[in-house]
């Protein structure tokens, strides 16, 4: 009996020490700069103690918590509107993509997968920038010299803050689609062709199929992938400050998720110790967030 | 067997990941005294020549000049860590009093004596760069922003003096595509013109906000009229080319336009800001001066190497190289007795239109500014808000802010 125990306590330590390089990593670069910035956030560190810093307590979580004040709220109605309109539409778009792909017979299947990952092989900060300018610029844009060859007057399109809205819609969309339309063809493919055999012969539509089979068939598969989007469109920040409040170009729009509205509000007073303490509590905002997402399908599970 | 090569391969992984972390011994050889760094941001052309001039005059030193696109956030960084920070940087004087209070900066006067500073420089150059009583940086050139007119369209007779006279012609002018006049209206570092015209300021010396005196409200309130008669997007991009392309009549610019568009093929004339009929004072921009700084590893452990370099940088020759690659004002006032400064119209014009301006200010306080101020004149400009309230919400802001840097 001992011998065994010796040897089951002696895998896992080797086990251990197998994973310890890649652990430790994930230590350097995940848990300490967490740990690291909720430790600036209880000093005083600013401009004027830049390296001499105390510890100053909870001091900057007071300060933090007045920048949730009657601007945060609104920030995050609409932070939590826009991952849902965003997620719903990629959701839709990326499934007909997907499914339009992987239809019988279908030509030259592999120029349009190349095509559309294209999006993804190109910087996002360049893209958003590409159709800031290129699209929506309402003096050398695409769209206002379309709007112009057809007879309307020109538009401004990021000014106004709900057509700013859809603009940065489509723009993330145009970033996120390739993605999702990768992740659904690849679970599509993997669904047993002899269901819809067997669902076909039982006389089943289309949509039939669709929600009792394809559906069914390919939600645990895209379920990670779905809430690692969550995330990112969530927190989401580089399209619509780049678009428009980027210093130097702001559009006029005053659209802010809680990213950019923190960022305006306590990232550029170069107090480090309050801008941590402001991280520390959307970071708190997140991990809530996440608990709440991810608590239904374990439940399924 | 598999097993101890396993365990070894992870320990020697292991290993490698903590000596990585490691630090260096201290202590500089000779060699590395030799090598100075400089940081920079400036277009190609200007950094080549700074280099070219550098190389010239100091054969024995090895100069690395390094573009850093974000060369601001990189110094609050690694302005403390002589491995990862550059010895020297060559920025606008207004993050001057950032880098004095975080401690990283070195009064230039510990390398070059003051008088002979005094003697050299041109004196608002030398203003510009004192922080709290000290200089910290050796100015190189200066530069403003100019009223710039395409002569295509707008003869020089024509050019308007004052800034009703500039309406008039943008009445007249805008339409069809194409704009009277055109400017970055809703930047804080463009309108801060219209704002000392009318005798406010958006930061003064102390480091006092200043969006709610009646002056900055009433310069908002006159500017609104040309901002009707201007494209909706004032960003960078969309000003220029509208100018370079044609489109603009005149605009207000950098030197850095000068050069783009002559080479463009425009016939590009250069005036004097209009005055403003209601203060009789010109529009009067910014005033920027771009220097070398020293960090103050460097300076304690480079001292030498460091003073050969500013002793270099001081020489006219750089100057006058620098002011004709980059069509700015030469800080060292002997460059003013070349040919080939005094005959330069653009140079010129700079150094007349920039000794009557006001040097950004240079206090922490104002990097919260140029944020604040943008926004309150976009919602001024751009979304219609009321002048009164977004000036006096935007102050509130600017204090609060200004409150938690501490």
């Amino acid at each position: 009996m001992k011998p065994l125990k010796t040897k089951k306590k002696n895998t896992i330590l080797f086990s251990y020490l197998w994973s310890m390089p890649s652990l430790l990593l994930i230590c350097l670069i995940v848990i300490f700069p967490i740990i690291y910035t909720g430790y600036i956030s209880l000093t005083n560190m600013n401009v004027y103690h830049w390296f001499t810093y105390d510890l100053i307590g909870l001091k900057n979580y007071r300060e933090a918590l007045l920048v949730f004040d009657s601007g945060f709220i609104p920030a995050l109605l609409l932070t939590i509107l826009w991952t849902v309109v965003n997620m719903v539409l990629q959701l839709v778009i990326a499934y007909v993509l997907a499914s339009l792909l992987n239809t019988k017979g279908l030509r030259l299947r592999n120029l349009y997968r190349t095509l559309l990952v294209f999006p993804w092989a190109m910087p996002g900060y360049v893209s958003i920038l590409l159709w800031k300018t290129g699209m929506f610029n309402s003096q050398f844009g695409l769209l206002n010299q379309w709007m112009e060859k057809l007879g309307f007057s020109p538009i401004k399109w990021l000014a106004g803050d709900g057509i700013a809205f859809i603009c940065c819609t489509v723009v993330n969309l145009w970033l996120a689609l390739p993605f999702m339309i990768t992740i659904i063809d690849g679970a599509l493919q993997s669904v047993d062709q002899s269901f819809y055999e067997s669902a076909l012969l039982d006389g089943a539509g289309w949509i039939e199929r669709t929600v009792y089979i394809t559906i069914p068939s390919i939600r645990p598969i895209i379920a990670p992938s779905v809430i690692i989007t969550i995330f990112t469109t969530f927190k989401q920040f580089d399209v619509i400050y780049l678009m428009t409040q980027q210093a130097g170009a702001k559009t006029g729009a005053h659209i802010h998720t809680i990213l950019t509205y923190a960022y305006e509000n306590a990232f550029i007073t170069n107090n480090y110790g309050y801008s941590s303490a402001v991280s520390i509590v959307i970071f708190v905002i997140l991990i809530i967030f996440s608990y709440v997402i991810n608590r239904k399908p374990k439940e399924e599970v | 067997m598999k097993r101890i090569i396993a365990s070894l391969l992870s320990i020697v992984m292991l290993m490698g990941l903590l000596c990585s972390c490691g630090g260096k011994s201290q202590g500089l050889t000779e060699e590395e005294r030799n090598i100075i760094v400089i940081w920079h941001d400036k277009e190609e052309a200007v950094a080549e020549a700074l280099l070219t001039e550098l190389q010239n005059s100091l054969p024995e030193v090895d100069i690395r000049l390094e573009y850093k696109s974000n060369l601001t956030e990189a110094l609050k960084m690694v302005g403390n860590d002589p491995k990862a920070a550059p010895d020297l940087y060559f920025f606008a004087h207004d993050k001057i009093g950032v880098y004095a209070e975080m401690g990283i900066l070195e009064p230039i006067t510990e390398l070059i004596a003051k008088e002979k500073l005094e003697n050299a420089c041109v004196g608002i150059t030398l203003d510009a760069a004192s922080y709290k009583g000290e200089i910290y940086q050796l100015p190189i050139y200066f530069e403003t922003l100019l009223f710039m007119y395409n002569r295509l369209y707008m003869a020089d007779e024509k050019v308007p003096e004052t800034t009703e006279e500039l309406y008039a012609y943008m009445e007249e002018k805008t339409h069809g595509g194409h704009y009277g006049f055109v400017e970055q209206h809703s930047t804080a570092y463009y309108s801060a013109g219209w704002i000392h015209g009318f005798g406010g300021y958006i930061m003064n010396g102390e480091g006092k906000p200043g969006l709610n005196m009646p002056e900055t409200m009433a310069a908002m309130e006159y500017h609104k009229k040309f901002v009707e008669l201007m494209p909706g997007e004032s960003e960078y991009a969309t000003v220029n080319t509208l100018f370079q392309e044609g489109k603009a009549h005149s605009t207000i610019g950098g030197p850095w336009l000068v050069s783009a568009s002559r080479a463009a093929g425009m016939d590009l004339g250069i005036a004097p800001m209009p005055v403003i009929d209601e203060s009789g004072i010109p529009v009067s921009p910014y005033m920027g001066v771009q220097g070398v700084q020293v960090l103050k590893y460097a300076a304690e452990n480079k001292t030498d190497t460091v003073k050969k370099v500013l002793d270099a940088l001081m020489q006219p020759e750089v100057g006058i190289v620098l002011a004709k690659v980059s069509g700015c004002a030469p800080a060292v006032k002997a460059c003013y007795e070349a040919e080939e400064v005094i005959s330069d119209d653009v140079v010129m014009a700079m150094r007349e239109t920039a000794e009557n301006t006001i040097p950004m200010p240079n206090c922490p306080e104002m990097d919260i500014m140029w944020t604040v101020a943008a926004d309150m004149l976009v919602n001024i400009n751009m979304s219609g808000q009321d002048v009164k309230e977004s000036c006096e919400a935007a102050q509130k802001k600017a204090e609060e802010l200004i409150d938690k840097m501490q």
